[in-house]
């Protein structure tokens, strides 16, 4: 972790992305297109039960996140570490919260 | 604005000719994205909060010198010690706190300035002008008056009325968005402006400390922005998170307060370990016993920071499993914290000790931090808390760990690095006055306290019956206080004194420096190094010394340096939001007179103020400055 992140100076040596072909792009792309359109038809068919939609609705959300995080933020790139572990981080304290907030204010 | 000289040195052809403008007094100060510059901005405000807050804990001290005493009454009193505490925490010793990470850190990492200059400027003037909104409410109704921790249904409009609590929603909001800037700032600072052969495991503690302080800011002060959001909604706006008749819950905000709450403290705490780590070494002549399990211990005890909370909520019953595993989490902080004390026994033993006033805060803090370490264990198990709950003895507990920790530190630091922030040093014999008075009153102020805790004198009452056994203990604990603030007023006398001398102080000036801000002269140049240095191991410098070296081996041949251009946007900003503040707090009122009224509830101060703010971020986003550079010439001389 150390040697990917430190001295500004050497930069131009580090940041040697590979150009990834625009193929990669339009594939992610459209997976998030889907992935959204899945959602939308969930609800709008109206047939579906509704903690089936709502289950559903939540893992389409988990895998938008990572595509969008992974692709767009380029998490999934090398020298990203420090930014995963600060995101899981704030995943994970938010999670707390959110469980304390179910299980003690309004469920209790 | 002030004149603009034209450049430095405007005699050789510059290659990169950006003319600079160059601010002198006020709008120096005003103007200024220097790091070193802010850090002593950072300490004068927090300085001038300090002072209010430790008068008002003198009033709160006069208050209680004896039984049924009418110096003050209740109402007063209230505030005061909601004052008192808010403005300790929030105002006095965290600007402390980033006064000294200000000045040191980029040295320390061998840096020119921090990663955002500009953002470093923002984050001073939003805690400043939350600052000061919050001590306005002193003479403009009356001030909060629910306790530092403004529990509802007390801090409810219900039963709290006035304008006090808005003081403290809107105010802590603002300085908080200035402590979250300034801790973004520090982390990307950290990560990325290391001197080259700077790895994470050869930063100095201090660094080490305030990147893992930063990380806490990140993570908790977005829940108390939540918090004060709901709560401001609540009075201002008639929502009704809190408002059990609307199906509100109350104890909501007692989680949201302390998921902020309990970081908060070790938020607190962890700078104050990365000094005493910083000058324990210097002083015993030996590397730091133990620094991998110190990084280590440091990382554990700010994740279990956030595993806590909800042991300042015993009481209210959660149930005895959510009790037990909130017991059992706390005593493990313990653990770690256990670490780092007997790291630092182990770096003097054997070291060739020196005391001075640095280092007698450092070894004071020691015995003083452990026993409000081992009053927080017992604290810590819940059963024993149903007693302890808001007596005295939580009181006791939490000053030994602030003051006889933290303030501890931050005079040790304080003293440590002033020559190199001011290029003076401070008396060393009214250094050592401060530390015995400050000490001994302050054992003297809240040792007893614990005695009166445990024989059920409650915190927070405003006077108490004669004979229950606690008027001697109050007395003692009153001249204790006073004990306290002849120690502070040597200090204030120690500045004043040494700030006559000439600023004579040498590079290293305690002679056994071991990272690299001793590299540099005191104060150093505004660009810092002239030549980035390279980092060969843990304690730079000291290894430079131990090789035989007089100074650090450049890692770069001497080239221009960019510098970032003063601006006074940061300081529009602010004030943008501190008026958008008054105007969202009056919205409701009636004022008695209609261009008042009108400009109020029509929420047009707000919009004036808010206008003012994002119009400045306008001209940021819009305006580029390309900053402007010092030129090899003038860092020769020539």
């Amino acid at each position: 972790m150390a040697t990917e992140q430190h001295s500004p100076s050497d930069g131009a040596v580090k940041h040697r992305h590979r150009q990834e072909g625009p193929q990669r792009h339009i594939v992610v792309f459209v997976l998030s297109v889907v992935l959204t359109l899945i959602a939308f038809a969930a609800v709008a068919a109206g047939g579906v039960n509704a903690t089936f939609a709502v289950i559903l609705l939540l893992v389409m959300a988990v895998f938008q996140v990572i595509l969008q995080m992974g692709f767009w933020m380029h998490l999934k790139d090398k020298g990203h570490l420090l930014p995963i572990i600060f995101m899981l981080g704030g995943f994970f304290i938010a999670g707390t919260c959110i469980v304390m907030a179910l299980y003690w204010v309004w469920w209790d | 604005m002030a004149q603009a000289a034209q450049s430095l040195n405007p005699s050789p052809p510059l290659r990169h000719g950006h003319s600079v403008k160059r601010h002198t007094g006020l709008m120096d100060w005003i103007t200024t994205v220097d790091h070193k510059k802010i850090a002593i901005l950072y300490l004068w405000a927090g300085g001038l909060f300090f002072g209010i807050g430790g008068l008002e804990a003198i009033l709160i001290r006069i208050q209680l010198i004896k039984p049924m005493n009418t110096f003050l009454d209740a109402q007063t009193f209230n505030e005061l010690i909601t004052m008192h505490g808010t403005t300790m925490i929030f105002l006095g010793v965290m600007p402390v706190i980033f006064a000294l990470m200000n000045a040191v850190i980029p040295l320390q990492i061998g840096a020119r300035d921090v990663a955002f200059p500009f953002l470093n400027s923002l984050g001073f003037w939003t805690f400043l002008f939350g600052g000061i909104l919050l001590n306005l409410s002193w003479i403009m109704g009356g001030a909060p008056d629910a306790g530092w921790t403004a529990y509802t249904p007390l801090s409810t409009i219900q039963y709290s009325g006035t304008h006090g609590v808005d003081f403290y929603t809107i105010g802590l909001q603002i300085a908080g968005l200035g402590t979250l800037i300034g801790g973004i700032n520090f982390l990307a600072t950290i990560i990325t402006m290391r001197a080259p052969g700077m790895s994470f495991m050869r930063m100095p503690m201090f660094v080490w400390a305030s990147f893992i302080t930063s990380a806490i800011i990140l993570f908790a002060f977005p829940a108390i922005t939540v918090g004060l959001v709901l709560l401001t909604f609540d009075r201002i706006l008639g929502a009704n998170f809190f408002e059990t008749s609307s199906g509100g819950n109350p104890v909501l905000w007692q989680h949201i307060f302390w998921i902020f709450g309990h970081p908060e403290v070790y938020i607190l705490i962890l700078p104050a370990f990365g000094i005493i780590s910083e000058v324990i070494p210097t002083f015993a002549r030996k590397r730091l016993f133990g620094y991998s399990s110190m990084v280590f211990a440091t990382i554990l005890i700010a994740f279990l920071g956030f595993m806590v909370w909800a042991h300042h909520m015993f009481t209210t019953g959660l149930g005895p499993v959510a009790n037990a595993l909130f017991s059992v989490s706390t005593m493990l902080i313990a653990v770690p914290t256990g670490i780092k004390i007997f790291n630092w026994l182990f770096t003097m033993w054997g070291g060739q000790v020196r005391f001075t006033s640095p280092n007698l805060f450092a070894v004071g803090f020691i015995p003083t931090f452990t026993m409000g370490g081992v009053t927080g264990v017992m604290l810590a198990s819940a059963p024993a808390d149903f007693q302890f709950h808001d007596t005295y003895f939580v009181v006791a507990h939490f000053h030994y760990v602030i003051v006889g920790g933290l303030v501890s530190g931050l005079f040790a630091g304080l003293h440590y690095w002033w020559p190199k922030m001011f290029g003076r040093m401070l008396s060393e014999r009214l250094g050592k006055w401060t530390f015995w008075t400050f000490i001994i009153g302050f054992h003297l102020t809240f040792f007893v306290q614990h005695f009166l805790g445990l024989m059920g004198m409650q915190r927070r009452v405003f006077t108490y019956l004669p004979n229950q056994q606690f008027d001697l203990l109050n007395l003692v604990s009153t001249i204790g206080a006073g004990l306290m603030g002849v120690g502070m007023l040597i200090f204030l006398t120690n500045i004043f004194l040494t700030s006559r001398k000439p600023a004579d102080a040498a590079d290293d000036p305690w002679g056994d420096g071991r990272t690299l801000e001793w590299t540099i002269s005191s104060p150093p140049p505004e660009y810092n190094f002239k030549q980035t240095p390279l980092v060969r191991g843990l304690d730079a410098f000291w290894k430079e010394k131990t090789s035989g070296h007089t100074a650090m081996t450049p890692a770069e041949p001497v080239g221009p340096i960019h510098m970032p251009s003063a601006t006074i946007l940061p300081f529009l900003m602010s004030v943008g939001i501190f008026i958008a503040g008054f105007g969202f707090m009056f919205s409701r009122d009636d004022f008695g007179n209609a261009f008042m009224s009108f400009m109020f509830n029509n929420y047009l101060v707000t919009a004036i103020g808010l206008l003012i703010t994002f119009g400045s971020m306008l001209v940021r986003s819009l305006y580029d400055d390309h900053g402007w550079h010092i030129e090899p010439e003038e860092l020769e001389g020539r």
